[in-house]
């Protein structure tokens, strides 16, 4: 019992959480005896008792899991002890309970903790839907119904699809550019440890006194500076998942960029290695901007500044701006990784080289930087500065050119080729194809601003970020998932089920949410839990099929489950696919590999005869160690090998 | 930061292998490219109170005075905490270039007087505080004058932690000359660095223009 509260592990965890938030109470209550304040709190001061546990407890957690032993270590300046990978894999189900620092390891803490996200923000809307199946109020009363929506939201964007394309890409990533690990292996774990962390803080701002965080995902102030205490949840919430998705997007461009194998050039690279790249970039460059703006609504509750009051000279709009200058360039964070997937897949399963490889890469990184340049096509009645709206609608429109890019060369790759349909993973992403594309068409016209104002919060803005995050982001999640299944587990799926989980979701992604369009033009508000009588009929047969996709989801839990336990066992490389993910066995060894594989050519020579992307042993059987000196040659030799067409 | 010693092979020689050495495909060190680009993405931070600052002072209150009357900043004694600031640049340089040459005296005094130099000036930005006559809750002004200065306050306290932890390794005889051997030196003086050219910018945008 001591042992283990003396060594790193849940249990100290557990203690670190309480002591964490024992302390955090303490100071406020001692800091305030101190300067001669009433001890306690009303709503009218902010819950400093509350919020500043909300902090330390978390952060004690993270201590008590032994995130920062190797840190403590370091800064009290005893020698560092040699790294004898005692925290390195997993070789029972308890060490994914623990601080691990292998990244396939994280990887399916990070994919298997997100999913749970889903599940739960799934219920949500599912609770949601039920009382808007009919007109008037059945189930849960509006404010209630403010806090669902509100929590649906923020848990389906921080906390699934954020992280689980870095939980993706954690797994596959270094394999992929022939890495032993992620650059910085600690950090990474402490990555994925502040996710749960942000779910619980999001999870408990449902005891709050006033109910849970009501203000919606975007939390406009003024109304989360006046809301009550749960609204500080989601800005606690927020700085958590935050720096999480920064440190991750940190570790992933420093191994892109460090840790290649010999001769992967960038033009070697497979297309998820560019779209994560790309995706770091904009985490790194944006995601700031949340936590800054959630800092600022935090302060103006908690401590009474000023920043969006207007009575006392602050500006509301301002809120806006800061917003979404991170999260215009969050909806392609929660794309681009998605993008890469699919270019796998598709490439994989339609046995071709991707078309236009190298237009690919370069259209990845001119939607990075157009990203950073339509925030404002987000507050056009906003009442925000005139002038900047047509600008805004301008660079809003351009971006479709790089996307559009991307649509054609993935049907340049899949044209006149041998389909192979039967797989899920490419099923998903012929799917995908077409509903990404509804939801960029809605987007475009969304980008007009007089359509814009006519359909400003109605359900028309429902339809289009349900068709680009469900018929996209989730819709290239389950490619993912599927395509590295096999990998992952060492275990083949159930194509049968799987291939009913696809048809279920996407009827059921389609009959949700086309009808919202319609009714979203004929005025139905958003974010309402009653409407006008007319839009009944159509809410029904909406419900109707969410739970449709509701259920579809329970199948794939269930092969999934299934699978990996009793699956037949799938071999190393299953799709034949040529990335270096797919050399090694399944699930990889502890170290990925025994030596640094060496990069020969382009990821996805399909058909070419004698084409191979990467030799994992130099000779046979006779290993030739030390840097070889053919392979700077290769590595500086201008990419001889990569796709057709750019 | 120093994670990246995992990558090395692990000295234990019985059957428990470690991964093998990754292949480093850019010239620049895993530490050092780590350390800028948090860099940027705190400058991105400071970027969102900033813009803040901008709608507070262009688009709330355009025709104001600005400070607005009652706001008394001390310009002097700020100036001469900012060329303290200043100052603690050229001594973390100092001590890295100790560090660099093997000088294990001049690393070692570089580090300390670069920590005594930050500790004074976060001193007197809390003694300032203290005498302003005006709190965060007073007006846009006062929020946003402790924003910034307080959110880069925030950053001299983790410079300063940084800086701790480089002290107490080097006094305790760690860090040799070659390049991947004092990191724990490099990283948190290019934090530094940054630390004191963001101040410049703050003082410069908040207290005199
Ligand atoms: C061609 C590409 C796209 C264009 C032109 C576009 C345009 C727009 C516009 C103009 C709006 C504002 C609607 C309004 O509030 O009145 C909007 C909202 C939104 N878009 Fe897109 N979009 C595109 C792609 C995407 C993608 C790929 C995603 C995410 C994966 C996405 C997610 C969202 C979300 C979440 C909102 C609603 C934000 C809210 O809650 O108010 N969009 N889009
Ligand atoms: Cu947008």
């Amino acid at each position: 019992m001591v042992a283990a509260l003396k060594n790193p592990g849940m249990p100290r965890a557990g203690l670190g959480f309480l002591i964490g938030g024992l302390f955090g109470f303490g100071l406020v209550v001692a800091l305030r005896a101190v300067s001669g304040l009433e001890i306690f709190q009303t709503e009218a001061t902010g819950y400093p008792h509350v919020i500043v546990p909300g902090i330390t407890a978390p952060i004690g957690f993270l201590i008590g899991l032994g995130c920062f032993d190797y840190w403590f270590r370091w800064a009290s300046g005893a020698p560092t002890i040699p790294d004898d990978h005692s925290q390195h894999g997993a070789y029972s189900w308890k060490d994914y309970f623990k601080f691990n620092t292998d990244h396939k390891v994280i990887g399916i803490q990070y994919v298997v903790t997100t999913f749970c996200f889903f599940m739960i923000g799934g219920l949500l809307a599912m609770l949601m839907r039920a009382e808007l199946a009919q007109p008037g109020t059945q189930i849960v009363d509006p404010g209630v119904f403010n806090s669902l929506f509100s929590t649906h939201a923020a848990i389906m964007i921080f906390l699934f699809i954020v992280p689980v394309f870095a939980g993706l890409a954690n797994y596959v990533l270094p394999l992929m550019i022939g890495a032993p690990d992620m650059a910085f292996p600690r950090l990474n774990a402490l990555s994925f440890w502040m996710l749960p962390m942000a779910g619980v803080l999001f999870m408990a701002s449902f005891l709050a006194p006033g109910g849970a965080f009501d203000a919606g995902w975007t939390g406009y102030a003024p109304l989360s500076t006046g809301a009550p205490l749960g609204q500080s949840f989601f800005n606690l919430g927020v700085q958590f998942a935050g720096a999480s998705s920064v440190a991750t997007a940190l570790n992933f461009l420093v191994t892109i960029v460090t840790m290649r194998a010999p001769g992967m050039n960038f033009w070697r690279m497979p297309l998820l290695v560019w779209a994560n790249l790309s995706t770091s970039l904009l985490v790194v460059g944006a995601t700031p901007f949340i936590a800054g703006a959630q800092f600022m609504v935090l302060m103006d509750r908690a401590i009474g500044t000023n920043f969006f009051q207007a009575a006392a000279g602050g500006d509301v709009i301002s809120y806006q701006h800061i917003f979404w200058f991170y999260s215009h360039p969050a909806v392609y964070i929660m794309m681009l990784p998605g993008f890469g997937i699919v270019s796998e897949v598709i490439s994989t399963h339609a046995r071709k080289t991707i078309f236009g490889y190298r237009l690919m890469a370069i259209a990845l990184l001119g939607i990075v930087i157009l990203a950073f340049a339509v925030w404002a096509h987000h507050m056009f009645v906003s009442g925000m500065f005139a002038w900047l709206r047509v600008p805004m609608m301008i660079t809003t429109l351009l971006i479709a050119v790089p996307t559009g890019i991307k649509i054609f060369s993935w049907l340049g790759t899949l044209f006149d080729s041998k389909l192979h349909i039967e797989s899920t993973s490419m099923l998903f992403a012929l799917g995908f194809l077409v509903t990404f594309v509804i939801g960029g068409i809605s987007g475009v016209m969304l980008g007009m601003i007089p359509l814009d104002i006519h359909v400003s919060d109605t359900y028309f803005v429902v339809a289009h970020i349900h068709f680009v995050l469900f018929g996209g982001s989730v819709f290239t999640i389950f490619c993912g998932f599927y395509h590295w299944f096999p990998k992952m587990t060492g275990r083949m799926y159930d194509e049968r089920l799987g291939r009913i989980h696809f048809w279920m979701t996407l009827v059921g992604m389609l009959g949700t949410f086309i009808p919202m369009h319609w009714i979203g033009m004929e005025g139905m508000p958003r974010r309402v839990a009653d409407y006008a009588a007319q839009f009944g009929n159509w809410n029904l047969v909406i419900t109707i099929f969410s739970f449709i996709l509701g259920v579809a989801q329970l199948i794939f839990v269930y092969n999934m489950v299934v699978s990996w336990r009793f699956g037949p066992k799938a071999g190393d490389n299953p799709w034949r696919a040529k990335t270096i993910e797919w050399l090694v066995s399944s699930p990889p060894p502890v170290f990925n590999f025994d030596e640094i594989p060496r990069v020969v050519g382009g990821p996805y020579e399909f058909g070419v005869p004698g084409a191979r992307h990467a030799i994992m042993h130099d000779g046979d059987g006779a290993t030739v160690s030390g840097p070889e000196p053919a392979v700077a040659g290769a590595a500086s030799g201008g990419g001889g090998g990569e796709g057709g067409g750019s | 930061m120093e994670s990246a010693s995992i990558a090395v092979g692990s000295a234990h020689a019985h059957e428990h292998h470690g991964p093998p050495e990754a292949h480093s495909s850019s010239k620049i060190d895993r530490q050092t490219l780590g350390i800028l680009l948090f860099i940027v993405s705190e400058a991105m931070l400071f970027g969102a109170f900033f813009a803040s600052y901008f709608f507070l002072r262009e688009v709330s209150n355009p025709t104001d005075v600005w400070p607005p009357d009652g706001f008394e900043l001390p310009k002097a004694i700020a100036g001469v905490n900012t060329a303290i600031l200043i100052s603690s640049s050229f001594t973390i340089h100092w001590a890295l270039e100790g560090a660099r040459k093997g000088n294990r005296e001049a690393m070692k005094m570089g580090l300390a007087m670069t920590w005594l130099l930050g500790a004074t000036f976060l001193f007197i930005q809390i003694n300032e505080y203290v005498h302003l006559g005006f709190s965060a809750r007073d007006g846009a002004f006062g929020s946003i004058f402790y924003g910034l200065t307080g959110l880069h306050g925030a950053h001299v306290f983790v410079g300063l932690l940084l800086l701790s932890f480089a002290n107490i390794r080097a006094w305790r005889g760690h860090f040799g000359t070659k390049a991947e051997d004092h990191l724990g030196v490099e990283v948190p003086g290019i934090y530094w660095h940054f630390v004191d050219v963001m101040w410049i910018i703050v003082y410069v945008t908040v207290y005199i223009l």
